[in-house]
C-alpha cells in the first residue's frame, strides 16, 4: 500500500517538475479568429511550444476573458477582444502593459483604442484585426437609375425611395435588435446629424434635438426596410442583400467574401463599398477592432508577448489578410498583390483611417443595453422618438451616477 | 480520532463525500450570493434590494415573465390533458401516438429555438412562405421580429416543445387511476362529462399539481429560447427576470444586484409552488 502511495506521489511530483510550457489564447469563434489559430498553429511549431487554443462565440468570449481577469485565474495567456470591451478589461491593472510598443505602421484609430487612457495613455494591447463599418450599395442599380453613390443621408433616403419603388425591392435594410445591434448601425447616424451620447462632463446627452432629429429620420429609413427589422442582427441585413431583396446597408468587412461568393450571393459583383453618408457633420464609420491582449494572471508572459507581436509583424497579417481578416496595417492595406485580390481594401483603408470607437467606458456593454432597448422600441413604434431619449437619456445618467 | 468516529458513527465515512460537495458546490455559493446581494460600495446595505422596486426594466421584466408562465402554462396544460384524454381513449395506436406526440420534447431546447429562428424569419422563413401559399397576405406577420406579436410567438415555441411534458404526466396520471370508480359510475348511470368531472379530476389531482409545479418552475426561469429567438426583444418586449439576470451578471459584471433579483424570484417560486399546494390540498402522506 505505502509502495503504492509513493510511486503515485512520484509520478505526480515528476509529472509538475516537467510541464511542459502551453500558451492558452482564447479566441472568438468566427473568420476573426480562424486567422489566428492558423498562426498560433505555426508559432508552436517553430518554437517547439504547445498552443492552445480555446475558442469561444461572441456572447460568451466577454464573460470567460473578463472572470478570468478579475480572479486571475491565469486560464488565458493572450485574449482576443472586442475593442469597447478595452476599458473594462484593462480596469484595476488586470491587463498586462506591453513593454515593447506597436510600431507607426499601425493606423492611429486602431491604436489608440489599445491605449489607456484612451489615446494618451500605455499600450495595453495590439490591434489584430482592423474593422470598420462600410456603407454596401447597389451599383448596378444606382447606375441603371442614373443615381451617384450616397455621399448624404438624405441621398440615402431619396435613392432607397426611388430604387426601392422602382425595383419592387427594400431600400434600406437595418439592424435595429435590441443591444449591440440596432446601436451599432445607429451610431453613424447619431454622429453624423451632430449628436453626442456625453457631455464634456461625462454626462448622459442623448436626449437632445439633434438627436430627436436623427431618431425621426432613422424611422423613415425604417419605412423603406423590410417588415420585421426591428428584429434584424446582421445575419438577417446580410441575408437581405445577398438575396437581392434590399439595395443598401450598414456592414462589417466580414461580409465583403459573401457578397461575391456565387455559392452565397445572388448579387456578385454588383455592391459597391462607401464610406458612411454625411448629415450636419462628416460622416464617420464604427470602429470595431478586434485586439489581442496580455492578462495580468498569464504565467507566461514574456512568450505570449512574443506570440503577440509576432503574429502583428507585416508578413503575419498579410497571411491573415489573405485568409480573411481586415488588417490594422497601412503597409498590408496599401500591398499591391492584396489590392488586387480584395476590391473593397481602398475603402475599408479610407473607412479605418477616419472611425470613431465607441465612447471608452468601462461601463458600454451596461450603457449600449439601455440605450439600445429604447432605440429599438423607438424603431417599432411603441415610444415616441422623444420618449425614447429622454428615456435612455435618464437611465445612462442612472448608470454613471451608480458607478461614482 | 478516526478510529473513535467509525465506532460512534459508522455512516460518516459513507455519507462524508456527498456533505462535502454539497456544502462545496450548493450551500457555500448559496451562503456567498447571499451576502455578495448585501454588499454595498459602503459596505452592507439593502441597495441591491430596494433598487428592484424602482428598476422599470426589472419590473416590467418581471411582469412579463408572470405573463408569460400564466399564458403558457394554461394552454399547455388544457392541451396536454386534452392530448392525454383523447389517446387514453383510444383503443389501438396510443404507443404510436405516444412516441410521436413526444418528440418535441426530446429536442435540445436550443436547437428547438434555432429552428424556430429560422421558421419566424418573416421574408425567408417557412411559416410565412406556407401561409403565402394559401393566398394568405403575411406582409404584416413579423412574428419575432414585431414588437406586438413577439411574445406570443415565443410563447407558440414553448407550448409547441414542452406540452408533451405535460401530457406525459397526465397520461401516466390517467393509466394509474383506478379502474373500479370508473365503472362504477358508468353502471350507475353517469354521463362522460359527470364521470371526467367527479370522479377522474379529483383523482389526478395530485399529478395534476406536479405537473404543474414542474412546470411552473420552469416556465419562472426561462431563458435559453428566448435568449436565441430573441435575446428580450424587440425593444425589451420578450425580456425576462432569467434573461435580465444573466445580462447583469455576465455582460454588466454587477453579480451583486443579480443575486437580489435571483433571490426574489426564489422566493416569488417559494410563495407559488406553497399557495398550489395549499390550494390543491394535496394531502400528506402518512407512516
Amino acid at each position: 500500500m505505502r509502495a503504492c502511495v509513493c510511486i503515485i506521489a512520484a509520478v505526480l511530483l515528476a509529472g509538475c517538475g516537467n510541464e511542459p510550457a502551453t500558451l492558452t489564447i482564447a479566441i472568438n469563434a468566427g473568420v476573426e479568429g480562424d486567422a489566428l489559430k492558423t498562426a498560433a498553429a505555426e508559432w508552436g511549431a517553430r518554437n517547439r511550444m504547445r498552443v492552445d487554443i480555446v475558442e469561444l462565440p461572441y456572447a460568451n468570449l466577454f464573460e470567460k476573458e473578463l472572470l478570468d481577469l478579475t480572479s486571475r485565474t491565469g486560464a488565458y495567456d493572450i485574449i482576443m477582444m472586442d475593442d469597447p470591451w478595452f476599458p473594462r478589461m484593462v480596469e484595476n491593472g488586470q491587463l498586462a502593459p506591453l513593454e515593447k510598443q506597436p510600431d507607426a505602421d499601425f493606423l492611429a484609430s486602431c491604436l489608440d483604442v489599445c491605449r489607456a487612457p484612451y489615446r494618451t495613455g500605455a499600450f495595453y494591447a495590439v490591434p489584430y484585426v482592423g474593422n470598420s463599418q462600410l456603407f454596401f450599395y447597389r451599383k448596378d442599380l444606382f447606375d441603371k437609375h442614373g443615381i451617384a453613390a450616397p455621399a448624404a443621408w438624405n441621398d440615402v433616403l431619396a435613392a432607397a425611395k426611388k430604387i426601392g419603388t422602382a425595383e419592387k425591392m427594400y431600400g434600406y435594410v437595418m439592424r435595429a435588435a435590441p443591444g449591440n445591434a440596432v446601436i451599432t448601425d445607429f451610431m453613424p447616424l447619431f454622429w453624423a446629424f451632430g449628436a453626442e451620447m456625453f457631455d464634456s462632463n461625462g454626462h448622459a446627452s442623448v436626449a437632445t434635438p439633434e438627436a430627436v432629429e436623427c431618431v425621426r429620420f432613422m424611422l423613415q429609413l425604417g419605412k423603406c426596410s423590410p417588415p420585421g427589422y426591428t428584429g434584424f442582427n446582421a445575419d438577417e441585413v446580410s441575408g437581405h442583400l445577398l438575396q437581392s431583396t434590399a439595395v443598401m446597408s450598414i456592414n462589417w468587412p466580414a461580409w465583403i467574401a459573401a457578397m461575391d461568393d456565387p455559392t452565397r450571393s445572388k448579387i456578385v459583383g454588383k455592391i459597391a463599398f462607401a464610406q458612411m453618408p454625411s448629415a450636419r457633420r462628416k460622416g464617420v464609420a464604427e470602429l470595431g477592432s478586434w485586439l489581442l491582449g496580455i492578462p495580468a494572471g498569464s504565467k507566461y508572459r514574456q512568450r505570449a508577448a512574443e506570440f503577440l507581436f509576432w503574429a502583428t509583424a507585416p508578413e503575419q497579417m498579410k497571411q491573415a489578410a489573405l485568409r480573411g481578416n481586415p488588417p490594422t496595417r497601412r503597409s498590408v492595406f496599401i500591398d499591391p498583390e492584396l489590392r488586387a485580390r480584395f476590391r473593397a481594401f481602398p475603402a475599408q483603408l479610407a473607412s479605418l483611417e477616419t472611425a470613431r470607437p465607441r465612447p471608452r467606458t468601462p461601463l458600454w456593454n451596461e450603457i449600449e443595453n439601455a440605450f439600445g432597448i429604447r432605440i429599438s422600441q423607438a424603431n417599432s413604434g411603441s415610444i415616441t422618438p422623444e420618449e425614447a431619449l429622454h428615456r435612455a437619456n435618464q437611465e445612462m445618467e442612472a448608470i454613471v451616477q451608480r458607478a461614482k | 480520532m478516526i478510529q473513535t468516529l467509525r465506532r460512534s458513527w459508522p455512516g460518516v465515512p459513507w455519507v462524508a463525500p456527498t456533505v462535502v460537495l454539497l456544502l462545496a458546490l450548493s450551500i457555500y455559493p448559496l451562503v456567498y450570493s447571499v451576502k455578495v446581494s448585501l454588499i454595498g460600495p459602503a459596505g452592507f446595505s439593502l441597495a441591491n434590494y430596494t433598487r428592484l422596486v424602482q428598476d422599470r426594466l426589472f419590473l416590467q421584466a418581471l411582469a412579463q415573465t408572470l405573463l408569460y408562465t400564466a399564458v403558457a402554462l394554461a394552454i399547455e396544460f388544457a392541451l396536454g390533458l386534452a392530448l392525454a384524454l383523447l389517446i387514453d381513449s383510444l383503443g389501438r395506436g396510443r404507443a404510436f401516438f405516444r412516441a410521436g406526440l413526444l418528440a418535441p420534447m426530446l429536442l435540445p431546447p436550443v436547437v428547438v429555438a434555432v429552428i424556430w429562428r429560422l421558421i419566424y424569419t418573416p421574408q425567408f422563413g417557412v411559416l410565412n412562405g406556407t401561409l403565402g401559399v394559401f393566398g394568405i397576405n403575411t406582409s404584416a406577420l413579423t412574428w419575432t421580429s414585431g414588437e406586438s406579436g413577439a411574445l406570443a410567438s415565443v410563447i407558440l415555441v414553448d407550448v409547441w416543445e414542452w406540452t408533451p411534458f405535460l401530457f406525459l404526466l397526465l397520461s401516466a396520471g390517467l393509466q394509474a387511476l383506478p379502474q373500479e370508480p370508473l365503472e362504477a359510475a358508468r353502471m350507475d348511470g353517469a354521463s362522460a362529462w359527470q364521470v371526467f368531472r367527479d370522479i377522474v379530476l379529483p383523482l389526478l389531482k395530485p399529478v395534476m399539481t406536479l405537473a404543474i409545479l414542474l412546470r411552473t418552475i420552469d416556465l419562472l426561469r426561462i431563458f435559453d429560447q428566448i435568449f436565441i429567438l430573441t435575446q428580450g426583444g424587440p425593444g425589451f418586449a420578450t425580456e425576462t427576470v432569467s434573461l435580465y439576470i444573466y445580462r447583469t451578471a455576465f455582460r454588466f459584471f454587477n453579480f451583486g444586484y443579480a443575486a437580489a433579483m435571483s433571490f426574489l424570484g426564489l422566493g416569488l417560486t417559494i410563495v407559488f409552488a406553497r399557495s398550489l399546494m395549499r390550494v390543491m390540498r394535496v394531502p400528506r402522506v402518512s407512516k
